[in-house]
């Protein structure tokens, strides 16, 4: 029989290593303390090796978080009426509009026809830097004035899609933080007027404990369906992507890998629970 | 599936020493593991945490109370103290002419600062003009552009051109009679070599007087080594962190400023020129402390 005591500094370790992969601290408690529950009082096998017991039976538990509700985004795509309207969101500077432009190129080569939205209207260079990339995939731009509404930037783009019998339209909006109420409330305007068909929300593997704070108010706001996680070519551990899959209860989507237009890759969640204990 | 708010306020750890008379172990070692917490959702770089806790019980334990002091007061001071110890002053940059160099990750916030920067000497009297050498993020020309025009800040690039050591070396010449030379650079990371390399020409073709290595608030654990690496190639002179204007604390930033010896310039609050603020370690530090 285990008992506490058994297990306790096997935790203490494995949490540790949990933190210094970027997993949330509240998250990292949280599943520790589950796999405590869980494994206290149950019987392991004579000859058993505690510490391994142990680290399985958290992998075991990071390993059902993130494959809850696995999503298959060609499948969504394929599955759903013309044209699939999918709006990204996220804090500043996270890689939103990168994302928009890899899934672009990924959905062209896959023979679909693609609107992008520019939904940013407010930061400098914004729409430069989107239609940049429309223009190098070669996909159909739609935006407004630098200073635009937004929401009927979206608009204008889904009925261009509607018009044209395109299949997905990506749209992008303006980084902003969680905690600005005003832009909160502009986002739901957004999703109001344009109904997307899908949601994501883009965070990057640096991020830290933020992660779960951000992931949480995006997720009461919009809420979002998804979630893709960027950069995770500067840090390969990336536990960024389980604070956020914990705390929205959402799949991860994509992860982005670079710069380039085919480094993004669909999410994998045993090879991504490999990395974090590797 | 919302998490119940852990309430993680250190305030709520130090009340444990309110009624305590005399500071015994138990006590410390209750409250060293709440500090260790606040630190750990600040980001604050897991073996700093550690040993950081470790110093602050020793030292409240060693310590006597100095007269006049609860031992509250007391284990807050020696906290206060340690984290200090890290953070320091902040760095003062000058208000004489200079060159300054703008490094970081991607989209940390690097051309938003330099806006705010070249904002700051404007209105401090001096002439600042500014460099773009990012060649690679479409759209880096015209955003730093548009955000110079709008300050009637001069602004040097070449739309299209993807030699960024060319493009310093003539745009030096060309900003020449500025007071302050604010250089941009393309986003990079520590893995990408030929982008470190980039980074290492730029550096040695305009002999920076500062190199403000940009941090995001919400960087996690990877903030040191990253730093560490910005710091071997061409040495840091100073740390910014950016968006500290939403919940992100900016422990990432101080475990960087550890890693390389470097100090806390200024901090962004926002996204317009406007938006920077000179670093207060006072402030700095009970934000991190979630107090
Ligand atoms: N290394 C790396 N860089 C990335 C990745 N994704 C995006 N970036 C870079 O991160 C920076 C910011 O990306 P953007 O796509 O502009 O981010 P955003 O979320 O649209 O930013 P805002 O619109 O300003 O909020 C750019 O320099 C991108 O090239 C990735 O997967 N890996
Ligand atoms: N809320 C907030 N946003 C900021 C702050 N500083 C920068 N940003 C935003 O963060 C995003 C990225 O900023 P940039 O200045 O483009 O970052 P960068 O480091 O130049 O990005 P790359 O050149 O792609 O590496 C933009 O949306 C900025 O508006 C800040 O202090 N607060
Ligand atoms: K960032
Ligand atoms: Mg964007
Ligand atoms: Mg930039």
């Amino acid at each position: 029989i285990l008992d506490e005591a058994d297990v306790e500094d096997i935790l203490w370790e494995l949490e540790m290593s949990l933190l210094e992969s970027d997993i949330a601290i509240s998250v990292s408690e949280k599943i520790v303390t589950d796999v405590k529950q869980e494994l206290v009082g149950s019987r392991k096998k004579i000859g058993g090796n505690t510490s391994k017991i142990v680290e399985d039976a958290l992998k075991k538990s990071i390993n059902d978080v993130m494959s809850a509700n696995v999503f298959d985004f060609d499948e969504f795509i394929d599955s759903h009426e013309k044209p699939v309207n999918i709006v990204f969101v996220g804090i500043n500077g996270t890689g939103k509009t990168t994302s928009i432009a890899k899934i672009a190129h990924r959905l062209k080569s896959m023979n679909k026809s693609v609107v992008i939205a520019a939904g940013d209207t407010f930061r400098a260079g914004a729409i430069d830097q989107i239609a940049v990339h429309a223009e190098r995939i070669g996909v159909k731009l739609i935006k407004h004035q630098e200073g635009g509404d937004p929401a009927a930037v979206v608009y204008d783009a889904v009925q261009y899609a509607k018009a044209h019998d395109s299949d997905v339209v990506l749209s992008d909006t303006a980084g902003r933080m969680h905690t600005n109420v005003n832009l909160m409330a502009q986002l739901q305007k957004i999703c109001r007027v344009s109904a997307p068909d899908l949601v994501l929300f883009v965070d990057e593997a640096v991020a830290g404990n933020d992660a779960v704070e951000r992931a949480e108010q995006f997720n009461e706001a919009v809420p979002v369906d998804g979630s893709i996680l960027t950069k995770t070519d500067a840090d390969s551990k990336g536990g960024a992507a389980i604070s956020i899959a914990y705390i929205t209860g959402k799949p991860i989507v994509f992860l982005g890998l670079g710069q380039e237009y085919e480094d993004l890759k669909k999410f994998d969640p045993h090879w991504f629970v490999d990395q974090i204990f590797s | 599936m919302v998490m119940d708010k852990l309430s993680n306020s250190l305030q709520d750890a130090l009340k444990k020493l309110v009624g305590a008379g005399r500071i015994d172990e138990r006590t410390v070692n209750d409250v060293v593991k709440d500090i260790q917490r606040a630190l750990l959702q600040s980001d604050v770089n897991v073996k700093m945490v550690m040993q950081l806790s470790k110093s602050i019980k020793e030292r409240a334990l060693e310590e006597d109370v100095p007269q006049g002091m609860n031992p509250r007061e007391h284990v807050i001071r020696i906290v206060y103290e340690e984290l200090m110890k890290i953070v320091g002053e902040g760095t003062d940059i000058p208000l004489k002419p200079q060159k300054i160099m703008m490094i970081g990750l991607q989209g940390s916030g690097k051309t938003t600062t330099t806006s705010k920067l070249a904002h700051y000497f404007q209105r401090k009297g001096l002439k600042p003009a500014v460099i773009c050498a990012d060649t690679f993020r479409p759209g880096a020309y015209q955003q730093l552009k548009t955000l110079c025009e709008s300050l009637n800040v001069p602004f040097y690039g070449e739309e299209g051109n993807p030699d960024a050591v060319g493009i310093v070396e003539r745009g030096l010449a060309e900003i020449d009679k500025y007071d302050v030379k604010i250089i941009d650079t393309a986003g990079r990371h520590s893995l990408e070599n030929d982008l470190i390399d980039e980074m290492e020409r730029i550096h040695a073709i305009s002999s920076p007087d500062y190199k403000l290595l940009v941090l995001d608030a919400g960087i996690g654990q990877q903030a040191s080594e990253q730093a560490k690496a910005f710091n071997d190639s061409i040495g840091i002179s100073g740390v910014v962190i950016s968006k500290l204007d939403g919940t992100a604390k900016g422990g990432g930033a101080m475990s960087a400023v550890a890693a390389t010896d470097s100090s806390i310039a200024f901090i962004g609050v926002g996204e317009t020129p406007q938006d920077l603020e000179k670093f207060e370690a006072d402030r700095f530090i009970s934000r991190l402390l979630g107090m």
